[in-house]
């Protein structure tokens, strides 16, 4: 334990105690609860609605299956996800498609709770490296824009793996490396620059979106990540890049 | 704000309460309705119920007494 108290992890361009990310990254949640969504409209021009469509079609939800969505702020993923089950299930029957969205900021969860449809999905306030699930009981973990705040990614992933049924998917939405060097260049420029720019004039506050961008420079590299997912004990992992690698899915399997 | 939303805000969804084990032992947890958390006896925590949310964070928890866990 003391050993494990003294190393570093990086938080956006800082390394700090192990100890100490998590509440840092709570501390910038807390910032931008209320306008996480508007801003990532700003920042992606809407992109992200489109990726987290994709993400949930991939997974294809049927009638009766549950997800977990980790890390998964106002819900996003977990509302797509009952909606696409819901449509599966008015084709041929079944029971409702169920999800419990995870997150460990409360500001996170209460604002979620306020969107018109927050009652058709279940929502927890939980550590995405203690999940408070059973081994085996979901058919799909979702991890969305999440899995770079965490402090111990091997031990998210460890867990995330554990909660799976057998047959379980895995579906992981990430802001990525651009795979063109011309391209990295304009969208360094672009994270350097625009993003806290809009960040201050969209939230009032240009600090948590400094954050945003540090910690997705930090974040590893497409083959990198896969390796990892690999690492937590999934197979068939696979991935593919969103606006030549500005986001990448990736996907691995519990069998 | 709708009455759903309104709903949720303030009651647990009995079958979400069935999923949830405690983060720490993975064992179950008793519903106190009355104190609004879920116990883990085995953990010796209380995890608290704010708004309607599980808070499932082990530093957020209560430790239970003596009193309690006898």
């Amino acid at each position: 334990m003391t050993e494990r108290a003294q190393d570093t992890v990086p938080f956006g361009e800082r390394d700090v105690p192990r100890g100490e990310k998590s509440s840092l990254v709570r501390g910038v949640f807390d910032r931008v609860a209320d306008r996480y969504d508007a801003m990532n409209d700003v920042m992606s021009g809407g992109a992200h609605r489109v990726w987290k469509d994709i993400v949930v079609a991939r997974a294809n939800p049927q009638p009766g299956e549950m997800l977990y969505d980790i890390a998964g702020g106002t819900g996003d993923l977990a509302l797509r996800w009952v909606r696409m089950a819901e449509k599966a299930r008015g084709r041929r029957g079944g029971d409702p498609g169920r999800a419990v969205v995870v997150d460990i900021n409360a500001a996170m969860l209460q604002a979620g709770l306020t969107r018109k449809d927050a009652g058709k999905v279940d929502w927890a306030q939980g550590d995405a490296e203690k999940l408070p699930f059973a081994d085996r009981s979901a058919h799909c973990v979702m991890a969305g824009f999440g899995i770079r705040n965490m402090t111990d990614r091997p031990a998210a992933l460890a867990e995330m793996r554990r909660v799976l049924k057998p047959g379980g998917r895995f579906l992981c939405l990430e802001m990525s490396r651009p795979t063109f060097d011309a391209f990295q260049r304009f969208y360094d420029l672009y994270s350097d620059h625009m993003i806290p720019a809009m960040g201050k004039l969209v939230a009032g506050d240009d600090a948590p979106y400094r954050y945003f961008v540090e910690s997705i420079r930090r974040f590893p590299d497409q083959e990198t990540f896969a390796g990892e997912i690999r690492q937590a004990g999934f197979r068939n992992v696979s991935y593919t890049n969103f606006a030549g690698g500005v986001a990448a899915l990736h996907i691995g399997w519990a069998i | 704000m709708s009455q759903t939303s309104e709903k949720t805000k303030h009651e647990v969804d009995p079958r979400l309460l069935e999923i949830l084990v405690c983060p720490v032992t993975r064992g179950p947890l008793v519903y106190d309705r009355e104190a609004q958390e879920l116990v883990s006896r085995k953990a010796r925590l209380a995890y608290p119920i704010r708004d309607g949310v599980p808070v499932m964070l082990p530093e957020e928890a209560r430790e239970l007494t003596d009193a309690e866990t006898g």
